[in-house]
């Protein structure tokens, strides 16, 4: 058995050895088709995050029909901060938002002189935690606020909202198609490759057959090196994306029109890297699977 | 050692390549195998090591009958045969030891018992000297013989060759000759597809002819 283990990897990589064009060409072949992948992979979810990052901006404001007396006003702010979906409410007064509207208005500010300080109402501004930046998470708020007759008016941009969740909708179905579309290329490439270096080494597999050798006999030899190179492919694959996203995707999400800023394009963390590499070692031995069936008859 | 009960062997309704054969051939028995080109020969010897089967009639090698074998059993049937082809079948990229050696550790054979079985194989077709060339920088009648070597390595019960010296002048013919005629004496049976007419009236043995893969003879020295 260990003999065998031995004698099947001391193949695989003399194997290797001796057709270095066609080996180097479907490790090439690997690592172009994953690092398309994980290219494509990586700016779904970087713009994924800065969809995330401009629905943070989303909050509930609630205007009062009139100015709540001061000692109301905090068992309220608890209230409303009671509720699963709020993360905090902060309480406008109207001297406030007048301050806000005149700064907003600059050097036409002036319009506003003489004007009652009671024009604009008092509000409380309600930030929401994460994962409620949504219409379901709005809706609860606004649910619970409309039942107290202190509120005259609530603003939360449903209009919005809706067009922000029908355009990640639609990212995540492109993202779908793209990505399907993208894999099946991938495997059409590779398997292509490796289907084009057995067939260069048909004899061999031939006269394997030949003088005897047992069908697992012949194939795992050929998987072993199909995982190896899927491996250098993988490993090839990361060098290229750490490089790229270095040189153009970080600056190129940076500066895309819509970004935040501050916001920080994130890169492949570790797991999702183990699983680029395990991806590739994955297709390698897939691939020569595939292309072994066609070769390998007895 | 050989049986063929009523063997018919056709591609498609039009092309018939052996029809009704039965023979028998003994255990350590040479058997030459003639018949003009398309009489059916190469059908015959790649039916015994099945890499085919016939579309009707019975083959039993050694006791077994290999037309209702498993696929998965076809290995081990190929363990027990030797085959020689006109074109050598070699694989150029490696050299003349890994050819040889290919035969033995397809079998799962351990390496210091590799390297001693090929190296006697290939003393005893003369090239030990040769070891490390690669088939390709050879002679076709070395090529020939190495391909003989990883026949005969693994000590076949049967040695089947398709036209072994097709590629090759008459002196290295002989020298081809010899060898099978003493892997016979050793007791492997032999079986020689040929349509040279020298051959057998130099060597006489057993023959059997064939045309438009009907045995029309069947003939003992």
């Amino acid at each position: 058995m260990l003999e065998n283990i031995r004698y099947f990897i001391r193949r695989a990589l003399r194997n290797m050895r001796q057709w270095p064009v066609l080996c180097s060409a479907a490790i090439l072949t690997m690592a172009v088709a994953l690092a398309t992948m994980a290219t494509f992979f990586l700016v779904v979810i970087n713009i994924q995050g800065l969809a995330n990052s401009w629905s943070e901006e989303v909050q509930v404001v609630a205007y009062f029909q009139s100015s709540p007396p001061r000692n109301q006003l905090s068992p309220l702010i608890r209230q409303v901060e009671a509720l699963p979906d709020v993360q905090q409410a902060i309480f406008v007064s109207k001297t406030e938002a007048l301050k806000r509207f005149k700064t907003r208005l600059g050097e036409d500010a002036g319009f506003l002189d003489g004007v009652s300080r009671d024009l604009l109402p008092a509000s409380l501004e309600i930030t929401l935690k994460a994962g409620s930046h949504t219409q379901e998470g709005v809706g609860r708020v606004v649910a619970e606020l409309k039942k107290d007759s202190r509120f005259d008016d609530l603003r939360f941009g449903q209009e919005w909202l809706e067009r922000f969740e029908n355009f990640v909708d639609l990212l995540k179905f492109i993202g779908l198609v793209l990505g399907s579309f993208f894999l099946f290329a991938a495997l059409f490439i590779v398997s292509n490759t490796i289907k084009l270096t057995l067939y260069t080494r048909r004899d061999e597999l031939e006269i394997m057959a030949l003088v005897g050798a047992t069908k697992r006999f012949i194939q795992i030899p050929f998987l072993l090196e199909g995982a190896l190179q899927g491996f250098a492919g993988g490993l090839l694959s990361l060098g290229f994306l750490i490089v790229s996203f270095k040189l153009l995707l970080q600056k190129g999400l940076q500066t895309f029109w819509l970004t935040p800023v501050g916001f920080n394009p994130v890169f492949l963390d570790g797991n999702q890297q183990l699983t680029l590499v395990l991806c590739g070692i994955l297709l390698g031995t897939l691939g020569s699977l595939v292309s072994l069936r066609k070769f390998v008859r007895l | 050692m050989i049986q063929l009960f009523n063997v018919t062997k056709s591609y498609g309704k039009e092309s018939v390549a052996l029809r009704e054969m039965t023979v028998h051939i003994e255990k350590g028995e040479f058997t030459y195998v003639t018949g003009p080109s398309g009489a059916g020969k190469t059908t015959f010897l790649s039916m015994l090591y099945g890499a085919s089967k016939p579309t009707r009639g019975q083959i039993l090698i050694n006791g077994i009958n290999i037309t209702r074998m498993a696929s998965r059993q076809i290995p081990y049937l190929r363990r027990k045969i030797g085959v020689v082809f006109q074109d050598f079948k070699l694989l150029n990229s490696r050299t003349v030891y890994e050819n040889v050696a290919f035969a033995l550790e397809a079998q799962g054979k351990k390496r210091y018992e590799v390297s001693k079985k090929v190296y006697k194989a290939l003393k005893e077709v003369g090239l030990e000297h040769r070891l490390q060339r690669r088939p390709i920088e050879l002679s076709g009648g070395e090529q020939q013989r190495i391909a003989i070597a990883r026949a005969l390595v693994v000590e076949p019960l049967i040695l089947l060759a398709d036209e072994p010296s097709g590629n090759l002048d008459q002196e290295v013919t002989l020298e081809i000759m010899e060898l099978f005629k003493r892997a016979n004496a050793r007791g492997t049976t032999v079986l020689l597809a040929t349509h040279d007419h020298s051959l057998y009236k130099r060597f006489p043995k057993r023959v059997l002819g064939l045309e438009d893969g009907r045995l029309i003879m069947d003939h003992q020295p």
